[in-house]
């Protein structure tokens, strides 16, 4: 073959492996100090230029580490067995099989978001569904949330995450038909056994109310949006969710019959945080750089500033407050801070629950001054009056107040306090109808 | 030749338990010393680092004790069943190369003596493992499980089978089906709630007591959310049509995916909804029907869901008499027996591909066995059965190259009519390969361990057994006429 002698060929082939491994050597040398993004080698710096270091991404997990390593390039083909196991477990309704299989599943894919996000959501919305009893889907919304959250900490620059995690503390827990439970529950979990009364720490270790937690969540998601593209949607969208949280909250406390005191106060904050700090928010829109919450002298100014004409700032602002919706939860909260708005939603609570209780000679006072002040309300801030969820408790009074009179056998007389409102949205009584039917009154 | 046959039959019949044991010894011993017990290394790693993979704070006890037990089991048989299939596919090939066989055979030691000790040796070296495995797996979920869960395995009495076992009464108390409501798994059947229908079962009474333990996990289904402050409720009706009898036990709320469970005194007053008398009955002599299942005749219990347009979901499986509880570790050994059993299984095929095949082929051959036995048999049943979408493997790869849907009517032409002739005659193939590969996921018992259940002789182990002693004579007899036919020399 050669004419070269055992040692010789030996000899060449350490001197090979030597100069080969200078190359290596620089190129894929591990960082020393992860302070000093100058140290290790070239691959090493640039992992730690482009985040894309394990331990830039989250913590790290040795046991995903070792998966992956003893999977070595068969990972996809694992998971797409532990998916299909996922798919029958569901089918089968093996619920213990479902979470650890939805376990294995994220061990090898910890940085995958859209397989955190899905997962999360099956087990917080399709899981939980499955369930009879309450408590139970709340343990599954919980573990939906904390697998969430358990997805933020291994990808902590995720904004996606973040918001979703948020989500699922917020409207979850908040909007769903079971939401009077799960806002109980929230704060005093069902499990006796193992939280004694109290709050589950993985979820809410400063036990505050669902609301709040998610709106916590959201401003993380802010802050990770600001360094990570979100692809949820729209920006001005996006960044609303903290403030929307809190408006939120405060609706919440009044669907569940608090008017005053804290309720006034988070309708308060409500507004400051609203116009405040998201309505302060520097968004970019197609020709120019805006916020949202700006008077003529802001228009001039953000004009000036962008080099562009007063009527295309003009434009773009109305484009981004009606999608937002900017107007009118701005209206909505400065009026909700009144003490008169607080006490028109008091009467007309405290009306429908005397109603309910069937003690209608109370109820009907209640009702009437309720309706009385709401309609100076809406007198007040007539953009109000447009808007479904306003429209519907003024209208839902007036039905109430109308079925008593009926009962006592009055005629409803021809003018009464909400008549324009209730002549401008007959559209919405059928449904009221039948939700006055639903509830047995 | 007649006297060559009874010779033959002789030898094979009564083979010498001393040569046998000597086989067997050797080959344990030469197993040891090929360092099969190096698994448990990787035995011993598994459960060093499994509370990594498996322990989430959140999980519900019951949850922790199915994975657990799950856990162990799947580690077993991932550790065992490569490491005696490897084993037994090697062993014969390995000594006809190396000559050894030479020397085993040149001595009075008959072939079916060689299977034979090949098999129980490497039988042996599968039992030893297996007896530490399943020890050490017995004291980690003993120690993972949670202090306030208790480990126990239920005694079910299971409704007569057959038509009578489980029967249904439509929403005006007429004998029909139950309802499908829509669920992907249909192994329930849905009972209307507030109206006539009901679901019987028929319970075989083989014992007396005091008290009878109903135990039950029902499905519930609402049509619409009604009062989310209760579950569904439930309630069962003691039935003896001959006697005019209907005793309503108290209604209770179905706890859903968990278990409801009530004690019936043998004593029962009701009252005549009709007559508003009140009177008292014997479970054993006045409610009991006569049935040729029970020793003391069948219990016959209505079950009714009492809300309006929901439904309650049941199958067979789903209420049953609960006899006293047997201790854990009486489930957990049957489960590893059920192991054991699938170790003889590959054991006993590996021996005997290996005396016909080398070990290449013999190992190839088994790992299909337990591949097609364990992992594919449900879609062997599917292709059997007609109903796997996409039809056999011509009309698969038709459709694969065509681009065509599996659910998409195929045209009608002649290759067609071709493709479809050849699947039926692979089909037939397939019905022979169905019935000559044993079913291994029946040796699979951990399931009713990590469900609390205890494994059921009849139902069970029983035919777990029989499959086992079934393939061990054809296979011992198929081992020895081989290695009798086979050129040693041919290595």
């Amino acid at each position: 073959m050669n004419n070269l002698t055992s040692r010789q060929r030996k000899t060449a082939c350490v001197v090979g492996i030597l100069v080969l491994l200078v190359p290596i050597v620089i190129l894929g040398m591990p960082a020393g100090d992860q302070a000093e993004a100058s140290s290790g080698g070239v691959l090493a710096r640039l992992r730690s230029e482009y985040d894309l270091g394990e331990s830039d991404l989250g913590q790290i997990d040795p046991t995903s580490a070792a998966m992956n390593l003893v999977l070595l390039g068969l990972r996809g083909v694992a998971v797409n067995m532990l998916r299909m196991d996922l798919d029958h477990y569901k089918d089968t309704k093996n619920w213990a099989e479902l979470q650890a299989t939805t376990n294995a599943v994220i061990t090898l894919q910890p940085h995958y978001i859209e397989v955190w996000k899905f997962l999360s959501w099956n087990m917080a919305y399709n899981v939980s569904a499955e369930w009879d009893a309450v408590p139970d889907r709340y343990y599954w919304v919980k573990e939906g949330g904390k697998f969430s959250q358990q997805g933020t900490k291994r990808n902590q620059d995720s904004s996606e995450l973040l918001w979703d995690t948020g989500k699922i503390w917020g409207q979850k827990i908040g909007r769903s038909d079971e939401w009077k439970y799960f806002r109980k529950y929230f704060i005093s979990d069902p499990d006796v056994e193992r939280f004694n009364g109290g709050v589950d720490d993985a979820i809410n270790p400063e036990q505050k109310d669902n609301y709040l937690v998610a709106k916590d969540w959201y401003t993380k998601a802010n802050t990770a949006e600001e360094k990570n593209v979100q692809h949820i949607m729209m920006r001005a969208l996006f960044r609303s969710y903290p403030a929307r949280s809190q408006l939120d909250y405060a609706d919440a406390l009044q669907r569940e019959g608090q008017f005053t005191g804290v309720t006034v106060a988070a309708w308060q904050q409500s507004f400051d945080e609203w116009t405040q700090s998201y309505g302060k928010m520097l968004f970019r829109t197609s020709e120019c750089e805006l916020y949202m919450e700006a008077n003529e002298d802001d228009v001039r100014q953000m004009a000036a500033d962008n080099g562009v004409s007063e009527d295309i700032v003009r434009d773009r602002l109305r484009f981004l407050q009606n999608t937002t919706n900017y107007r009118y939860w701005r209206t909505r909260s400065a009026s909700e801070a009144q003490p008169e708005t607080a006490e028109a939603h008091q009467l007309i609570y405290e009306g429908e629950q005397l109603y309910k209780s069937g003690e209608l000679a109370e109820a009907l006072p209640k009702l009437q001054r309720g309706m009385g002040l709401y309609a100076t309300i809406l007198e007040r801030h007539p953009e109000l009056a447009i808007e479904d969820l306003t429209a519907e408790e003024g209208m839902w009074a007036v039905l109430l107040w109308q079925k008593i009179l009926e009962l006592q056998q009055k005629p409803i007389p021809e003018t009464f306090p909400l008549k324009g409102l209730w002549e401008q949205h007959k559209g919405l009584l059928p449904e009221l109808e039948d939700r006055f039917n639903r509830l047995g009154l | 030749m007649l006297v060559g046959a009874f010779r033959g039959f002789l030898e094979f019949a009564f083979p010498s338990p001393r040569r046998v044991y000597a086989i067997a010894t050797l080959t344990f011993k030469e197993s040891i010393r090929k360092k099969a017990l190096l698994v448990f290394v990787v035995f011993a790693v598994l459960f060093m680092f499994a509370s990594w993979f498996m322990a989430s704070p959140s999980d519900r006890p019951e949850m922790q004790v199915r994975n657990y037990v799950a856990f162990v089991f799947i580690a077993i048989n991932m550790l065992v069943l490569p490491v005696v299939l490897l084993l037994s596919c090697w062993g014969l090939p390995e000594d006809i190369r190396i000559r050894s066989l030479h020397t085993v055979v040149t001595k009075p030691v008959r072939r079916n003596e060689v299977v034979l000790g090949r098999i129980l040796g490497f039988a042996s070296v599968g039992t030893l493992i297996l007896l530490i495995m399943s020890t050490v797996g017995y004291i980690w979920i003993q120690r993972q499980v949670s202090d306030n869960v208790d480990l126990f395995c239920r005694v079910p009495v299971y409704a007569v089978s057959g038509p009578d076992g489980v029967r249904f009464l439509d929403r005006s108390g007429n004998p029909g089906a139950g309802v499908n409501v829509g669920d992907i798994d249909e192994t329930r059947s849905f009972i209307e709630g507030g109206s006539k229908a009901a679901g019987i079962w028929m319970f075989p009474l083989n014992e007396k007591s005091d008290t009878l333990k109903l135990e039950s996990r029902f499905e519930a289904f609402r049509t619409f959310k009604g009062n989310m402050n209760r579950s569904l409720r439930v309630r069962y009706v003691l039935v003896n049509e001959e006697k005019s009898l209907q005793v309503p036990l108290p209604t209770f709320e179905v706890n859903e995916f968990g278990t409801n469970e009530m004690d019936v005194n043998r004593k029962l007053t009701w009252t005549d909804e009709q007559t508003l008398k009140e009177s008292e009955v014997d479970l054993y002599e006045d409610l009991a029907v006569p049935s040729n299942d029970g020793k003391f005749g069948a219990l016959v219990v209505h079950v009714q869901c009492l809300d309006r347009a929901q439904y309650l979901g049941v199958s067979r499986g789903d209420f049953f008499i609960r006899l006293p509880d047997r201790a854990f570790a009486v489930g957990y050994i049957k489960a590893v027996i059920g192991v054991w059993l699938k170790i003889l299984v590959i054991v006993i095929f590996s021996v005997t591909a290996s005396c016909f095949v080398k070990w290449p082929v013999a190992t190839l051959l088994s790992a299909s066995v337990i591949i097609v036995g364990q992992v594919a048999r449900e879609l062997l049943d599917k292709m059997l059965s007609g109903t796997q979408a996409g039809g056999g493997a011509a009309e698969s790869f038709y459709r694969l190259v065509t681009h065509m849907n599996e659910t998409t009517p195929l045209p009608a032409n002649p290759l067609i009519t071709a493709i479809q002739l050849f699947d039926h005659g692979l089909q037939h193939l397939l019905w022979m390969v169905k019935f000559m590969i044993p079913d291994l996921r029946s040796f699979g018992m951990s399931g009713w361990v990590a469900y609390g259940f205890d494994v059921p002789w009849q139902g069970v182990m029983l035919p777990s057994l029989a499959i086992t002693f079934g393939y061990f004579l054809p296979c011992l007899l198929l081992g020895y006429f081989s290695l009798y036919l086979r050129e040693l020399e041919a290595k």
